[in-house]
């Protein structure tokens, strides 16, 4: 996951608003943990992976972990962080008393597929959704392929960052996969998204 | 029959396109390997031993006859002339070629026809009784509602990637037919104060851990049941394992939770989408009911002269075939009658395409060109008027369709296995091949009497031997094939009258048990022959069925009379430490 939100390989294959554009967001671990030589003897350095923030400075997606730690603060940021879930992250954890994600200073929600066929951001997207009123921007990032995107934008998710090997135009076209759907509840992909 | 609208057309040529393009990314090399693994699977497409296995679906085991021709063209152009039909309906093609299939499924599109979520770790074929619609015990035609949840759960976005595949079956009788207690989730229609509704069993199957379900609310009203099922497939999509695939079934869940916790959560994401937009109504309903087309039957046909008990009394193998393959139908003076896929030489659940063709013919003449696939692989004819019974035998008979062994010893279950299936341990079809040769003669078999006998090739259970009553899986220890024996499993349970909702957990379903260490391949008719010996000899009557005697007096009697065998004894000592493998 972290590589792919990382890659930079002049592609623009994040689809946002029914474009495709570079992506400049990035998922921010923190230094101590990430950069840990895999062939060094030396035992990384245990260090709290909650203590640090990233610089106020544009594109950071920080772990829920980090924003539970800091969301006041980083609520008050000049430049907005996103905030990314895994698979098992839990929504209690990110929403309010009232049962709702507050947006404030919240740029956007990051949902990781670490590979494709774990399902369980699906029914996290549709919770944010339909349960606990998001209605900010949803960004599918990790294993995302010409073939989820189209289930994904079902699901809630408007952006979608699309993984390197797969092609963003062809990416882009999947919206228009199906044009009939069964699951009323489940709105088929916005035409935005397919523009 | 179910007849698609445009939009069910529509989405299943679509589909066609979406794997269409997905195969030629692979075999351009723009899909890799892994990403195109599960992509194919969610359509039906297994790499196999020898080649590629496509399983088309056959939703709830109901077929038209041009459907069926279709079927036959496919297996004769694209692979050797013949298909098999599973244990969950749906039928397979063993060797089509990869680049092929996006062909035959377009075919299939044109008959209606499909192989989505034939496989993959999501919602599969919703399976039903082979009898619905035309058995005297029933309460509701189960057909509409599995078509409901056909459409619910086809591409459903939320939970195309499960933990692991997701089986749901649907019983409208009083008799269950549909095995509801060892499926993901079992419905069984009930009535309370003239509303319809259904009990919700969840966390039965078979496999590595066979388990019978559990019975988490004795009533959803019809209204709630898309919201229902939607509320406790989120649970498990959220929650089931996904760390360990032999653990990832919804059974796991449910046991590792307990059966109370996990029905809580589901009652907490119901009451977040109870009575909302997917609440289901009587209009749409009936909408589904009227885009079958139900057979017209004919009333006058009860006052037919019927030759049946004359040409019985005149050709006793004509009689037993009655007996047998012949049940009674809702209405007068109509039958409904099984094609044994069973002869003994011939692969359970194979049929060639001739085969194929020649029933969709007889659907048309002897009923209303339909045709039923049963979950114990075998074909049904469910309106056949009874004044025509015996010439619809005697053209079964040279079809090969009409061996009299309906609910009999002979009428094995069994999954392809090692000659075909890359999964199993050993083979299953020579085994099966064994036990028919062993009991051909037909007096001895009527004497046995009922018995389901089921194999499996290994321990994904494809052949359902855990609720046969004597049932045989293929285990392997160091490159060799030795045979398991579990008695006293059950599907349902008919066995005796249930008298409260306790004693039908899991719709009296019933693990077998292990009768002791394992047998060699040539063995096991023998076994079986030494299990039906004491049957016999411990019965209190003919009335009393091999799996009554196994529930009255426990396996004890039969494991002994089996392992005093001295043929069996010797082999032993090498079995005893397979048994524990």
């Amino acid at each position: 996951m972290l590589d792919i939100a990382l890659a930079n390989d002049n592609t623009a294959r994040l689809i946002r608003h029914g474009h495709l554009q570079h992506n400049d967001w990035r998922v921010f671990a923190p230094a101590d943990t990430v950069n840990a030589k895999p062939d060094s003897d030396a035992a990384p350095t245990p260090v709290d992976a909650t203590a640090v923030v990233p610089a106020d400075e544009p594109g950071w997606i920080v772990p829920l972990t980090i924003w539970i730690a800091h969301r006041d603060a980083l609520r008050q940021r000049q430049h907005p962080v996103a905030v990314l879930l895994s698979p098992d992250s839990k929504l209690k954890d990110l929403v309010g008393e009232d049962g709702h994600v507050d947006a404030t200073g919240l740029a956007f929600i990051a949902i990781d597929f670490p590979v494709y066929t774990d399902g369980r951001g699906y029914s996290l997207a549709q919770l944010l959704r339909t349960r606990h009123g998001w209605q900010g921007e949803l960004r599918a990032i990790g294993d995302v392929m010409i073939d989820t995107i189209h289930y994904q934008a079902r699901v809630g998710f408007d952006s979608f960052l699309v993984k390197p090997e797969h092609d963003p135009e062809k990416a882009l076209a999947a919206f228009r996969t199906f044009t009939v759907h069964y699951q009323k509840t489940y709105p088929k992909p916005p035409e935005l998204l397919a523009a | 029959m179910y007849v698609y609208d445009p939009v069910d057309q529509q989405l299943v040529e679509q589909r066609v396109a979406q794997f269409t393009d997905q195969t030629r990314r692979f075999l351009d090399g723009q899909l890799s390997d892994d990403d195109f693994r599960t992509l194919r699977l969610q359509n039906g497409l297994y790499i196999q031993r020898h080649a590629p296995m496509l399983r088309v679906a056959i939703p709830y085991g109901l077929l038209a006859a041009r459907q069926l021709r279709t079927l036959a063209h496919i297996a004769r152009t694209w692979d050797r002339g013949y298909g098999h039909f599973s244990t969950r309906q749906n039928i397979q093609f063993n060797w089509p070629k990869l680049e092929d299939v996006p062909t035959i499924l377009a075919e299939l599109a044109k008959v209606q026809m499909h192989s989505i979520q034939t496989s993959g770790n999501c919602i599969r074929n919703t399976t039903s009784d082979h009898f619905a619609g035309v058995a005297p015990d029933e309460l509701v035609n189960p057909l509409v509602w599995c078509e409901i949840i056909r459409q619910w759960s086809t591409l459903h976005p939320e939970f195309a990637f499960l933990p692991r595949k997701f089986k749901i079956a649907v019983s409208g009788a009083e008799e269950d037919r549909a095995a509801v207690g060892v499926h993901d989730i079992g419905l069984q229609a009930v009535e309370r104060d003239g509303v319809l509704g259904f009990r919700f069993w969840v966390g039965g199957g078979l496999g590595r851990t066979p388990m019978v379900g559990h019975l988490i609310n004795p009533f959803v009203p019809w209204q709630h049941l898309l919201t229902y099922l939607q509320a406790a497939l989120r649970v498990y999509n959220m929650h089931g394992r996904r760390d360990n695939k032999f653990k990832a079934r919804i059974k796991i869940l449910v046991k590792e939770l307990t059966p109370d916790a996990y029905t809580q959560q589901v009652n907490e994401q119901w009451q977040l989408i109870k009575d909302g937009p997917d609440t289901l109504t009587q209009a749409y309903v009936d909408t589904i009911a009227q885009r079958f087309t139900w057979p017209d039957y004919d009333t006058s046909v009860a006052g037919e002269p019927d030759p049946t008990e004359m040409h019985a009394a005149a050709h006793p193998a004509f009689a037993r075939w009655l007996q047998r393959n012949v049940r009674h139908h809702k209405v007068a003076g109509y039958a409904s009658v099984s094609l044994s896929l069973k002869p003994t030489g011939v692969p359970p659940g194979d049929i060639t395409a001739d085969q194929m063709e020649a029933v969709a013919d007889l659907s048309e003449r002897y009923g209303y060109g339909e045709v039923r696939v049963s979950h114990e692989q075998n074909l049904v004819l469910a309106d056949v008027r009874r004044s025509q019974l015996f010439a619809l035998w005697q053209e079964l008979r040279a079809l090969n369709m009409a061996t009299p062994n309906i609910g009999l010893l002979t009428n094995i279950i069994s999954c392809p296995g090692g000659d075909f299936c890359a999964l199993a341990n050993a083979v299953s079809i020579p085994v099966a091949e064994a036990i028919q040769r062993r009991f051909e003669d037909l007096d001895y078999l009527f004497e046995v009497g009922e018995l389901d006998l089921n194999i499996s090739g290994c321990i994904n259970a494809c052949g359902h031997h855990h609720v046969g009553h004597i049932g045989i899986l293929g285990v392997d220890k160091n490159g060799e094939e030795w045979y398991q024996v579990t008695l006293g499993g059950r599907q349902n349970g008919a066995a005796k009258p249930l008298p409260d909702l306790a004693s039908t957990r899991g719709g009296g379903a019933a693990i077998g048990r292990i009768i002791g260490p394992s047998f060699a391949r040539e063995q096991v008719p023998d076994v079986v022959e030494r299990l039906i010996q004491t049957y016999l000899r411990l019965r209190d009557s003919d009335a009393e069925r091999f799996i009554d005697v196994v529930d009255r007096l426990g396996i004890a009697p039969f494991k002994e009379n089996v392992y005093s065998d001295p043929a069996v004894a010797k082999a032993a000592p090498a079995a005893r430490e397979v048994a524990h493998a």
